[in-house]
């Protein structure tokens, strides 16, 4: 006879066995279901169509409406299921320009933003730009993930030629004003509550959390240093709370830089990694907290 | 999707363009709302559409980057090339149904088509769920029935000067009614 309380599938893609923290993860992920009671089945893209079997649906693969992972979450949520993550979420942390405009709209501490379109980019746009945000400037793709499609920019003729490659995909960018800090802050927040909080160190001689080195295709990452979610800046939890509000209850990874101790938002990013020492390192119920979540 | 963000009403909604071109969204969507459709699988396995549907099966791709609507295989070869062509070399899944009858394709405008009155039932009925106003519908009909199997978005030079009047025909009628008052 089945006893298990609720059969939960984690949606995955080859690659997210590829890093061994990652894998570790997942792996705790199904320990912390099994300990629980529940079901944990690792679903491939072959086996999407057997989702009608399930109560709850977790993706870990990469999302984007364009993927596969949003059919999933869909058809997940067409058919009543609990889903992380729920395609409104997919949609809007899909695309950055959406982000920013919400951010604006609800009153969320970001950093300043411009927004320029293809068909309006011009030589005059571009001094403005530097004249209200100084030199450098980050110009930003709607569709970045992973610190790719976020470059520095800081004269004319590199502006340029970024926003012309980012234009390809795109008639709208972001471009924000630069910021350098050490860190940036990156909080787990699950259903309106914080699951885990976050440094995640700049490499020495970059500006962003993962970094190319010089003429080669290798992304350098900074490390990650966890801390008990007690212990964070209770308004940087706050900030991280109301950013995610607007956009929905499920698990996002706000990423926040905190300037001349203010905290403002970078983005919000849905699908936020997970990996074992990291992420978890100092808040071990993670993995309980998500599944309890899905089962609920 | 930016404008409904900042609180406007689009029609469609960018839910509602997003679901209709994924085929297996489509056809829940669709199938919850009464519309006549046939089973399907959602895979990237040649092995798992053999174990479920007997030859000859056709398959749409889920991704978005594939306009070329639908391919149909009779046997194990020509599935092979249909799931290796439509998944973008197995990149993507593909969503496989059992090819009972004869494929249509046609167009759609708000939905209204110059077809059987099966066809127009299945044109207007996804009109009313996603609302998408000028498209083609791919149907399947088996004996006098009809499966609705696949949606493609219309390429500007597919519309004909026949089309463009129907358009401008639904247009006008519905500013009389003074539905350009909303929206």
């Amino acid at each position: 006879m089945n006893t298990w309380l609720a059969k939960i599938a984690c949606f995955v893609e080859k690659y997210n066995f590829s890093d061994p923290r990652e894998e570790r993860a997942l792996e705790n992920f199904k320990q912390a279901a099994v300990r629980l009671g529940h079901e944990f089945d690792f679903m491939f893209r072959g086996d999407v169509s057997g989702i009608r079997g399930y109560d709850a649906v977790f993706i870990r693969a990469t999302t984007d409406p364009l993927f596969t992972a949003y059919v999933v979450s869909k058809t997940a949520f067409e058919l009543g299921l609990k889903v992380i993550d729920d395609p409104k979420s997919i949609q809007i942390c899909g695309n950055k320009i959406h982000q920013y405009a919400l951010f604006e709209k609800y009153g969320v501490p970001h950093i300043p933003t411009l927004f320029i379109n293809k068909d309006e980019f011009h030589h005059r746009q571009i001094l403005d730009i530097f004249r209200e945000f100084g030199k450098p400037v980050v110009i930003k793709a709607p569709y970045t993930s992973f610190s790719r499609y976020v470059e520095k920019v800081a004269c004319e003729t590199s502006f340029r030629e970024v926003a012309l490659r980012f234009f390809r995909k795109s008639d709208v960018l972001t471009v924000q004003k630069f910021m350098p800090t050490a860190f940036d802050w990156r909080v787990g927040v699950l259903n309106d509550e914080i699951l885990y909080v976050c440094k995640y160190m700049i490499p020495k001689g970059k500006w962003k959390h993962g970094a190319k080195l010089r003429g080669k295709p290798t992304v350098i990452w900074g490390r990650t240093f966890s801390m008990k979610r007690e212990n964070a800046p209770v308004r940087l939890k706050e900030v991280a709370l109301k950013a995610c509000g607007i956009i929905g209850h499920g698990l996002y990874g706000v990423d926040i830089k905190e300037v001349n101790g203010e905290y403002v938002v970078v983005e919000v990013n849905d699908n936020p990694s997970i990996y074992a020492g990291y992420e978890d390192l100092r808040n071990e119920d993670v993995y309980g907290k998500i599944i309890s979540y899905l089962a609920d | 999707m930016h404008a409904e963000i900042l609180g406007n009403r689009v029609i469609p909604s960018s839910e509602s363009i997003i679901d209709a071109n994924r085929t297996p969204i489509l056809l829940l969507k669709a199938s919850r709302a009464g519309i006549s459709t046939l089973p399907y699988l959602v895979t990237d396995s040649v092995r798992n559409i053999m174990s479920v549907f007997d030859f000859p099966v056709v398959v749409f791709a889920v991704n978005p980057f594939c306009y070329d609507g639908f391919k149909t295989a009779k046997n194990k070869s020509a599935l092979y090339r249909a799931v290796k062509s439509l998944g973008m070399n197995y990149k993507f899944a593909v969503c496989a149904q059992p090819l009972r009858g004869e494929m249509v394709s046609f167009k759609s405008f708000f939905g209204k088509c110059e077809q059987d009155q099966a066809l127009k039932e299945i044109s207007e009925r996804v009109y009313g769920v996603f609302g998408i106003p000028i498209c083609k519908l791919h149907v399947q009909r088996v004996g006098g029935e009809a499966f609705l199997c696949g949606f493609q978005p219309l390429k500007k030079e597919e519309i004909v000067s026949q089309d463009l009047r129907l358009i401008g025909e639904e247009v006008s009628e519905m500013s009389n009614l003074g539905e350009h008052l909303v929206g």
